[in-house]
C-alpha cells in the first residue's frame, strides 16, 4: 500500500502549499512574489498528483472508493479549480482559499488515517459523487464570499459611500457562484437519474437546493434590468443566502427531514 | 426596461404593467389554483398521457410563436416578455415550493394541510398555474432571442431554452413515466411488476435472478456504554473496522484483534468457521485496561436474524460489541427472457443499471432481514420517453453555466 508513503508525500505538499500561501500573502504587497508563490502550488500539485497516480496504479482500481480517498480526490481538484477561476477572474484569495481547503483534506487524511477504509454506502460508490460534492462546495464559497461583499455594501450604503465596485464584486462572484451551482444541481440530477431511477424526485434536499438555485436567480435577474436599485438587490442576495444556509445545515432539522436521502449523519 | 419606468407617476393596469400587476396576476392565478383544489377536488392527479401530452406540446409551442409573430405588440403578450412577469413568477414558484420543502409531502392528519393540498403540492393547481406561467414568460423570450440570434445571446440561449425544454419535458413527461418495481427469487423467472399504486403490470419480457450477492465491509468494533447501551466514543462517528491483527485504543483499553471469523457460530467455548445461512461474523479479542493492566479475553459476535450477538462487559461503564456489518455493495445476476426466445445476460449492480428496449432496470433493494442470505432482489424498472428531452435541456444548461462561469455578467462582458 503506497498509502503508508503518504504522511511524506502530504507533508511534503502541505510545506511547499503553506510557503506558497505566505509568498501570496505577501504578494499583496509585493506583486513580483506571486510568481514564487504560484511555482510553489504547481510543484505541490504535481507532487500530489504523482501520488494519486501512484496510489491508483498499486490499487489496480481508480481511488475513489473510500472517504479517505476521496479527500485525496478533492485535494487534488480543489487547486485545479482555484487556478481556473483565478486566470479567469484574478482572484487571489480565491485561490489562497482553494489551496488552504485542499491542504485542510490532506491534514485530515494524516490525522485519521483510519477512516481509509471507512464504509461507504452502495449508492454513494458512484464516479457523480465527486464532482456533485465538490462543485457545490464551490459554489457555496464563492456564494458566502458574495454575501460578506454584500454586508459590506449595506453597511456602505447604510454610511451613504456605496462604492458601485462593491456591487460589481458582488455580482461577479455570484454569477460564478452561481453557475457552480447550476453545475451542482444537474450532475446531481444526473446522477439520481443513474443511482435511483429519477433525476428529480422532490427530496428535501434537492428542494432547498433548487430554492437556493431560484433566489440567486431572483437576484440575477433583478440586477441585470434594476442596477441602480442597490438596496433591494443587497436584501435579495442576503436572503438568498439565508436560503442557502437552510439547504445546507437547516433541512436536518425541518419536519420533512426524515425523508431524505441526503441526511447522511443519522447513520 | 429601465428604472425610470417606474418613476412616472401611473395608475394600476395602465400600461405598462409594472410589479404590482405583475404579483397581482400571480396572487390571481394562486387562488384561482386554491380554489379549483378545494372545490373541484379530485382523488387523482391532473396527468397527460401520450398522445395528448405530445398535442399539447406542439400546441403550446406553436401558440408561444404565434404569439411573438402576430400579437408581440398585444397588452399580454407585452407583459409576459418583461422582466416584472419573469421576477414575479419566479418568486412565487419559490413561495410554492418553500412550502412543499417545509411541509412534508405525505398523507396528514391536520385538516387545513388535506384541504389546502399543502402535503402535495407538485399535483397543485396553484402550482400548475403558476409554472404555466413561467413557463410561458421562459417560452416567449426563448423564441424572441433565438429569432434575433446574436452570438452575445448564445449564453442567454443555453440557458433559458435549456431550462425551459427540461422543465416541460419534466412536467409533461410523468404522465408517460413508468416506474415499477419487480421482486426476483433466485432461480425463478417473474414478469409481473408492481407500480407506485401497488397495481400489477405485466412486462413485455421475464427476468430470471441466477444468484444475488451482497459484499460486506467487516464489522465494526465499538465502545458501548452499559447504562445507555449507545455507543460511547465520538458519537459513533469513530468505529473501527474488525480485522485481524489490529490493536485500537478506546479510553484507557487497549484493544486486541486476535482473530476474525466472517461466518461461524459458537461450538462450546469457541468460534468455528461455518458455511451456513445467518452465521454471523465474530472475533477473539483480548482487551488491556492500561490503568490496573487487567486482561480479559473473550469471542463476541454481532450476531443475525438467526443467532444472538454476544459483547465483553469490559467494565462497570463499558462494554465492547460488533456491530451488524454494513453493506458494501450488492448485485443481481440475471437474465432477462424475451418473448421471442431470447434469452440475455446482466449484473444490475446500484449505480449500474442495465437498458433494455426502452427500460432501465435498477437494482434497489433486497430482504434486508436476511441480509446477505437474501434470495429475494427487488428490481426497478423505469421508462421516461422523454429522457432525451430532459437530457438536451439538462446539457444545455451545462454549458450555459460553464459559459456564464466564463463570461461573468454584462458589465465584465462588456468592459
Amino acid at each position: 500500500m503506497t498509502w503508508i508513503d503518504f504522511p511524506l508525500y502530504s507533508s511534503l505538499i502541505v510545506i511547499l502549499w503553506i510557503v506558497g500561501l505566505v509568498f501570496l500573502a505577501v504578494s499583496y504587497k509585493k506583486q513580483a512574489v506571486f510568481k514564487i508563490s504560484t511555482a510553489l502550488f504547481v510543484v505541490g500539485w504535481a507532487v500530489l498528483i504523482l501520488f494519486v497516480v501512484k496510489l491508483w496504479l498499486e490499487l489496480d482500481r481508480p481511488p475513489m472508493r473510500t472517504l479517505g480517498e476521496t479527500r485525496l480526490w478533492y485535494a487534488s481538484f480543489l487547486p485545479l479549480i482555484g487556478f481556473v477561476t483565478y486566470i479567469r477572474w484574478k482572484y487571489k484569495w480565491f485561490l489562497a482559499y482553494s489551496i488552504a481547503m485542499a491542504s485542510m483534506f490532506l491534514a485530515i487524511n494524516y490525522l485519521n488515517p483510519e477512516t481509509y477504509s471507512k464504509t461507504l454506502m452502495p449508492a454513494l460508490q458512484s464516479p457523480w459523487f465527486i464532482p456533485h460534492v465538490l462543485v457545490y462546495l464551490f459554489s457555496y464559497a464563492v456564494l458566502a464570499a458574495s454575501s460578506i461583499v454584500a454586508i459590506k455594501g449595506w453597511y456602505d450604503s447604510y454610511k451613504g459611500n456605496l462604492n458601485l465596485e462593491t456591487l460589481k464584486l458582488a455580482d461577479n462572484l455570484v454569477y460564478i457562484g452561481f453557475a457552480f451551482l447550476t453545475l451542482g444541481l444537474l450532475f446531481g440530477a444526473l446522477w439520481a437519474k443513474e443511482a435511483w431511477g429519477h433525476y428529480w424526485t422532490w427530496d428535501p434536499k434537492e428542494i432547498w437546493a433548487f430554492l437556493t438555485w431560484m433566489g440567486y436567480l431572483i437576484y440575477i435577474h433583478y440586477r441585470y434590468f434594476h442596477s441602480q436599485k442597490t438596496t433591494q438587490a443587497l436584501t435579495i442576495l442576503a436572503l438568498a443566502f439565508v436560503v442557502l444556509l437552510v439547504c445546507w445545515f437547516g433541512v436536518n432539522y425541518l419536519p420533512v427531514a426524515n425523508t431524505s436521502v441526503h441526511t447522511y449523519t443519522q447513520y | 426596461m429601465n428604472d425610470n419606468n417606474f418613476k412616472i407617476q401611473r395608475n394600476l393596469w395602465e400600461s405598462p404593467w409594472g410589479y404590482i400587476e405583475s404579483f397581482f396576476i400571480g396572487f390571481g392565478l394562486i387562488v384561482t389554483g386554491f380554489f379549483l383544489e378545494v372545490f373541484i377536488a379530485s382523488e387523482t392527479a391532473f396527468t397527460l398521457k401520450y398522445p395528448y401530452n405530445v398535442i399539447f406540446l406542439a400546441g403550446y409551442v406553436l401558440l408561444l410563436f404565434m404569439a411573438n409573430k402576430w400579437f408581440s405588440t398585444s397588452q399580454l403578450i407585452r407583459w409576459l416578455t418583461k422582466v416584472p412577469a419573469s421576477i414575479s413568477s419566479i418568486v412565487l414558484v419559490t413561495l410554492l415550493v418553500m412550502v412543499m420543502g417545509i411541509i412534508p409531502q405525505v398523507p396528514s392528519n391536520n385538516n387545513i394541510i388535506n384541504n389546502l393540498g399543502l402535503n402535495h403540492i407538485t399535483t397543485h393547481w396553484a402550482f400548475i398555474l403558476i409554472i404555466f406561467q413561467f413557463l410561458t414568460c421562459l417560452g416567449l423570450i426563448s423564441i424572441k432571442r433565438i429569432l434575433q440570434f446574436k452570438w452575445d445571446n448564445f449564453g442567454f440561449i443555453l440557458n433559458h431554452v435549456g431550462l425551459f425544454l427540461a422543465l416541460i419535458a419534466g412536467i409533461l413527461g410523468t404522465g408517460d413515466l413508468q416506474r415499477l418495481s419487480l421482486n426476483v427469487y433466485e432461480n425463478k423467472p417473474n414478469w409481473i411488476a408492481t407500480d407506485a399504486e401497488r397495481n400489477e403490470v405485466e412486462l413485455p419480457f421475464a427476468i430470471y435472478l441466477k444468484d444475488f450477492i451482497i459484499e460486506e465491509y467487516n464489522p465494526k468494533l465499538a465502545l458501548v456504554d452499559n447504562s445507555t447501551g449507545s455507543i460511547a466514543l465520538n458519537d459513533g462517528k469513530n468505529l473501527y473496522l474488525v480485522e485481524k491483527g489490529e490493536t485500537y485504543y478506546f479510553n484507557n483499553f487497549e484493544v486486541k484483534i486476535e482473530d476474525f471469523l466472517p461466518n461461524a457460530i459458537r461450538f462450546g467455548m469457541r468460534y468455528e468457521s461455518v458455511n451456513e445461512i445467518g452465521s454471523p461474523p465474530a472475533a477473539y479479542i483480548t482487551v488491556k485496561n492500561t490503568e490496573n493492566d487487567s486482561i480479559q479475553s473473550a469471542w463476541i459476535s454481532s450476531g443475525s436474524f438467526r443467532y444472538p450477538y454476544e459483547s465483553l462487559k469490559i467494565s462497570e461503564a463499558y462494554s465492547m460489541v460488533m456491530t451488524i456489518p454494513e453493506v458494501k455493495k450488492f448485485s443481481s445476476d440475471i437474465d432477462i427472457l424475451t418473448q421471442e426466445g431470447e434469452r440475455i445476460s446482466t449484473v444490475l449492480e446500484v449505480n449500474k443499471a442495465f437498458k433494455y428496449n426502452g427500460w432501465k432496470i435498477y437494482q434497489l433493494s433486497y430482504d434486508d432481514k436476511m441480509g446477505k442470505w437474501s434470495d429475494l432482489s427487488v428490481l426497478e424498472l423505469v421508462k421516461d420517453p422523454w429522457l432525451p428531452i430532459i437530457y438536451i435541456g439538462i446539457f444545455m444548461m451545462i454549458a450555459g453555466a460553464i459559459y456564464m462561469f466564463w463570461t461573468g455578467n454584462k458589465i465584465t462582458k462588456n468592459s
